[in-house]
This record gives structure tokens, sequence and C-alpha cells, in this order.
């Protein structure tokens, strides 16, 4: 072991009972004797309670955790996390953790999609609605602001259905929705290449879809340099997509190694989780 | 390079129910170890439920490998039969008593004698203000580990980490908890379906910062877990967010932010809301770790093509590379002493624990293990915790760098991971 770490770690130690005599150490400390009744000393260590309740709607985690099935359906299904709940054929509770999770997750999260875009700046639904080459539904007043908000939003809403069922038709005849890549690496090879560009022709021919590029990495070195990894590999598939002017429809995320395919610690399981997946919305 | 030779033995498989979720499994070194007798506290008052004062204290001291310490049947209190633990080959011996005065006040009473000159080392009176009996056990284990080894200790602290959990309708459920320093008093901070990594405890130990996906992406929330306010999500800032890690004076956050798809180590500071960029570089430059003088960052970076640690030096700009050996170099921690790095080194196909002499250039690897990740040192620099796996499960490592031992923590279901270790409570 390193010869430093055990000067360091052990100067003291070794001194004193290498020679087992410690008594030296010893008469340091009797100065600290304090021979009266009273306490010498007095050292405040109040536990800091964990304070939460705030966040998650009035409900701490320990509180959300201990409350009976029934109560928790009644709250999922006040927070409009009705769609969640799984029940059996005798009407318990199938899926208790993740509907305690949901609860706590909801206690920030934006709201439902339509909300999501009702809170949204004119502009930035424009900027949406040009995006998915709807520029033509944006009607403009005397002052060039937007002037059909809500039908915008609305059919912002509606395309997002019409894209849904294109999305599965290429799904249905598509070769590929995920790329592989080697350890460390984010080189894209020809067949790669190929996977590609059928998707830029999907985009290019159904103007109203956009892309999410999730990159992933295996479970191999440090979980932030993964996450890094992960989105330089999802940024190298973007690249390609840029060389068709599609990077504005073009979303790039990472996982690093939080959401493997395969778990395991092998070679196959390696390979398969080293990706970027496609995914249209 | 230097390997470590290993002379392992699997002493005691422990398991603790009740309040800890984490069993402990020791694997203990035949390196010399400061053989002490820690007898049972007297207690005096009404206790809800019997606590084993001493025996937290003997675990404490235990753990940091630096320590034998055992307990013993006879009655220890003024008179002492010397020659009776002199005969049992042990150097000292502590005792004392815990007496209630009020609900939250304790007054406590410890000793400590040189078994050989049969001379007081140390006594002292101590009135404790404190919600729980486990506090006062970890601050009198720093008080013996000073008066016996003239070094802090870093019992009275807390650890964070993340818990992972298969649900019976097949998600997971993330968790970021917080603990004592021996694992025990585990709460639950964050809950989410969604991963969790990467927490930091801030300077002052009032802020946690981590990185949570809730929103589908990777993104910074600093909490505060002992006060009623709303999580802080750091501004959206134009890319991916990852890595904290606090400035020294908590005034400031260091992450990794992705613009244009280049990531680069930021520095955010509270107060003005501002933003300074620390790195420059078109490769990945992430997991920032601040020196504890505040005076340099050390980092991961791809920039010559291998993955390797830099460190930056925050007044003069300078970056230097601080890793050399092997191909594979990744995610620095700073010693309390701003002497060392521990960092995750790769052998092989392995990636293992390594101590890296900043100055001297020397690296030592300190573990066996397939995937070791997240190290940090406890305050005092005395330990190293750090995540690994053990059957496909994930766990946590604590090694002593005194002699090696490792205390190994899991959790009966599920894995845990990404560990961090507090500052002194105060």
């Amino acid at each position: 072991m390193s010869k430093k770490i055990l000067l360091l770690s052990s100067v003291i130690f070794l001194s004193s009972c290498a020679t087992t005599n410690i008594s030296e150490l010893g008469d340091k400390f009797l100065d600290l004797i304090n021979p009266s009744d009273a306490a010498s000393e007095s050292a405040d260590l109040r536990e800091e309670v964990l304070v939460l309740s705030d966040e998650n709607g009035g409900f701490s985690i320990d509180e959300l955790e201990q409350l009976t099935n029934d109560e928790l359906i009644a709250i999922a299904k006040e927070k409009g996390l009705e769609d969640l709940i799984l029940l059996d054929s005798d009407g318990n509770l199938q899926n208790r953790d993740q509907i305690i999770n949901a609860i706590l997750d909801s206690a920030e999260l934006l709201e439902s999609k339509s909300d999501e875009l009702g809170s949204l700046s004119d502009d930035a639904i424009m900027e949406i609605a040009m995006a998915k080459g709807m520029e033509d539904q944006i009607i403009y007043d005397e002052d060039g602001n937007l002037a059909n908000r809500e039908e915008l939003i609305e059919a912002l809403v509606g395309s997002s259905a019409a894209s849904e069922a294109l999305i599965n038709e290429f799904k249905n005849t598509s070769d590929s929705f995920v790329l592989y890549f080697a350890y460390d690496d984010t080189e894209i090879d020809e067949a790669a290449t190929r996977t590609i560009i059928q998707h830029a022709n999907f985009m290019q021919n159904n103007p109203s879809v956009s892309l999410r590029l999730e990159g992933h990495a295996d479970e191999r070195g440090t979980r932030e340099y993964n996450l890094a990894l992960g989105e330089n590999r999802a940024l190298s598939v973007k690249e390609v997509l840029g060389l068709y002017n599609l990077d504005d429809r073009v979303l790039v995320v990472s996982y690093g190694e939080e959401s493997p395919i395969l778990t395991g610690s092998n070679e196959e399981a390696w390979e398969k989780n080293r990706r970027v997946e496609f995914s249209y919305y | 390079m230097k390997h470590l030779k290993y002379f392992l033995l699997l002493c005691s498989l422990a398991s603790f129910s009740a309040n800890a979720l984490l069993e402990v499994n020791i694997i203990k070194s035949k390196e010399v170890a400061f053989p002490i007798i820690i007898a049972p506290f007297e207690m005096i008052g009404e206790f809800d439920k019997p606590v084993d004062l001493a025996g937290i204290i003997r675990d404490n001291l235990n753990r940091s490998g630096q320590f034998d310490a055992r307990s013993t049947d006879q009655l220890v209190n003024d008179s002492i039969d010397f020659e009776f633990f002199k005969e049992l080959k042990k150097d000292a011996i502590v005792f004392g008593k815990i007496r209630q005065i009020t609900a939250n006040v304790y007054h406590g009473e410890i000793y400590v004698f040189d078994i050989l000159t049969q001379k007081s080392l140390y006594k002292k009176k101590i009135e404790f203000t404190t919600g729980g009996l486990r506090r006062i056990a970890h601050a009198l284990s720093d008080k013996i580990y000073y008066v016996l080894l003239g070094q802090k200790g870093s019992f009275d602290t807390r650890l964070s980490f993340v818990t992972v959990t298969e649900n019976q309708s097949g998600g997971k459920t993330y968790k970021l908890q917080i603990s004592d320093s021996d694992a025990f008093n585990v709460q639950t901070v964050v809950r989410s379906s969604y991963p969790i990594l990467s927490p930091a405890w801030s300077k002052d130990q009032k802020r946690l910062a981590y990185v949570s996906f809730k929103n589908n992406r990777s993104e910074v929330f600093v909490i505060h877990p002992f006060l009623k306010t709303r999580t802080i999500k750091l501004p959206k800032f134009d890319g991916i967010a990852s890595s904290p890690a606090w400035h020294p004076n908590g005034e400031s956050i260091a992450l990794t932010i992705s613009k244009n798809g280049n990531k680069d180590i930021y520095l955010y500071n509270f107060k003005s809301k501002t933003l300074k960029r620390l790195t420059k570089n078109i490769s990945i430059d992430t997991e920032a770790n601040f020196s504890p003088n505040g005076k340099s960052l050390a980092f991961t970076s791809n920039r010559t093509g291998q993955v390797q640690v830099y460190i930056k030096n925050l007044k003069s700009g300078k970056i230097s590379r601080a890793t050399f050996e092997g191909s594979y170099n990744a995610k620095p921690v700073f010693s309390p002493n701003g002497k060392d790095l521990a960092l995750i080194h790769r052998v092989g196909k392995d990636y293992r624990l390594a101590l890296l002499d900043i100055s001297s250039r020397d690296l030592t690897i300190m573990t066996q293990n397939k995937s070791d990740e997240s190290p940090y040192f406890s305050p005092n620099g005395g330990m190293i915790i750090y995540s690994t796996n053990r059957d496909n499960k994930g766990i946590l490592s604590i090694i002593s760098l005194h002699n090696n031992q490792i205390v190994e923590l899991m959790q009966k279901e599920g894995e845990v991971r990404e560990p961090s270790w507090s500052n002194y409570s105060k």
C-alpha cells in the first residue's frame, strides 16, 4: 500500500502504540480534565428533522408510504393520475409503488400536454407550429401578433394524433429504430448511415413529425461520463440528419447507463445497451 | 504501478434489522489495529428502548480500521482491574455513563485510561442537547478517536446514496436517501420512478444537489432536506445539465452543461444567478470536483482521445493532466487535505478504485473489483466510500486507508449506489 497514506493516517498511531506506551500522548490530554461536577462541555446534537411536505402536495414521503391503498387511490384520482391506477378483479391496487412515485413526481411536473402548450407564449407556440410545418395555419392580426392562439393549440394537439398514425405505419415498414455502437465510441458506420437516411426520408415526407434521439451507454465506466457519451452518440446521429436540414426537428437526450435494455455484466448485454433509440412524437 | 497485496479474511456477517436498511459485511485486514476495550455504558434514566451506546461506538471505531474495539463482562467504574486487561493485551479502556436530565438533555461522562501506565488519558463531563442517543454515541466516538489517535473522526456525519428497487408492476423506484455515517437512521429525501444520480452535500450540510430524469432529461436539482422550502430546480440552461459539485464556499456549484452538444464545466452562482464557463474544449469535460481550498478543480475529459483526469488551477487558468497510467481514469474527488485524488481506474476490463498522489503521480489501485464507481472521502480523509457490485447487485463499500479493511453495506432487496459523505455537522 502507498507509503504515504500509511504515514499520513498512522503517524500518531504508530508512535504511540508500536511502543505500547501511550502515556506521553495521555499527558497532553490530562490538561483537558476538569475535576468539577458540572458538565465541562456542552454539545448541541439536536437532530434536524426532515421536512418535505410542501413539495409533495402536503404529504411527506413517509406519510404517503403509510397510507392505505384506498387512500392512495383517492389522492391519485384527485391529482388526475386515474389512468395509471391498476386494479385486479377484486378491486385491489396492483401497482402501489408506481402510484406513490407518480404522486411524488407529479408535484413538480408540468400539467398535461394541452396545459403545457397553453402555458407557452404566443411566440413559442408559433415556433412549434412552424417546426411542424403548420406555418399556413398561423393567422396574424394587423400588428403581426398571433390572432388564433386557441385554434392553433387545438391544431397542434390534433396534429400530434395524426402524426401518431403516420409514425405507427413507419414503425411497421422500417428495419430499425435502434442503432448500436462500439465501446466508448460514437462512430456511425455505413449500415447505420443507411438506417439514418431511411429516417431522414420519413421525416422529409412527413413534416409534422419530430424526432427524439435517446443516447445510451453500457454500464462500464463512470455514470456521469456515460451520460455524456450517450449524448454524443445521439448527437452523431443528429449530425447525419443535419445534412438533410432536419436539425430543428430533432431533440437529443441521454440516459447514460441508467436505462439498459439488458441487465447483466457481460458482452452481450453491453452490446445491446450501447445504443441510440429513435422515438417520434 | 504498485498493486496491493491482500490478506483478506471474511470476518463477520452481521445483519441488522429495525432502523437500518443496510446489511454489513466486514472484510478485515490482518494489519494491526489498536486493541481497546469499550465497556458497556451505565445508562441512568427512562429510555423507550434499550440502546447499546458502547456497541454503536465499538462498531464505529472498528469500521475505521484503526481499532480492534471489544466489550468486557467486567463491571468497569472507578476501580479498574488493569492487570486483567493487560493480560488480554489491550492498550486502552473506555467507559462512561449517560444520565437523562430532561427529554432532550443528557449528561454524559466519559473516561479513557492507558492500561499499561494506568494513567487517565481523558475524562470529561459533557451536556448533550439531542434528539437521540445514536447522535451521542457518534459524538463520543469522535472524541475517543481524537483522544487515542490525535486526529478527527468522521462519525458524527451523514451519508447520502441512491437505492433502486423493482416494483410489483415492473417499473423501478429510485430513492435518494440520507443516513448517519454508520448507515443507520435511513430517511428518504426524494422518491421517483425516474433515475436519480450524483447526490452531493453542500459543505454546510444543509443542501443536497442531485440529478433527476423526472422531466425525461437530466437536470440538476437542489433540495434543503431539513427546511420547509421547495426543491430548487436550477434554471433551464441551454443544454443538458448534470454532475453537480459544490464550491466549498457554498455560494456556487459546478455543473456539466451541454451547450449545442459540447459538454463543458460551468460554475453557477446562486446569488447572482450567473453562469461562468470553467472549461472550453470540444471533447467531453465532466465529473468536476473542487479542491478543499476551492483553488483548483479536478475533472474527467476525453480531450486526448483517452478518458483521463485533469486539474485546472482556477487562479491561473492553467489545466494540467493528472493521470498518466492506463487508458481510463475518471470521476476524481479530492482528499480533505487536497493532496490525493480518489478516482476510478481501468485495469484490463475492470474498473477499480484507485488513489493518486497528485504531486508524485503515484497511483495505487485499492480493490480487486470489476466495477467500482463514485468514490468519496470521509471528512477526516481516513476512509473512502464507493459503490461496487456483489453477485450482480449494487452495494456500497467503505475502505479504511489505514489498513485497507473493507466494510460492505447492502440492501436486502434492490441496489444501493452513488454514495456521498457529508462534512461535519457543526
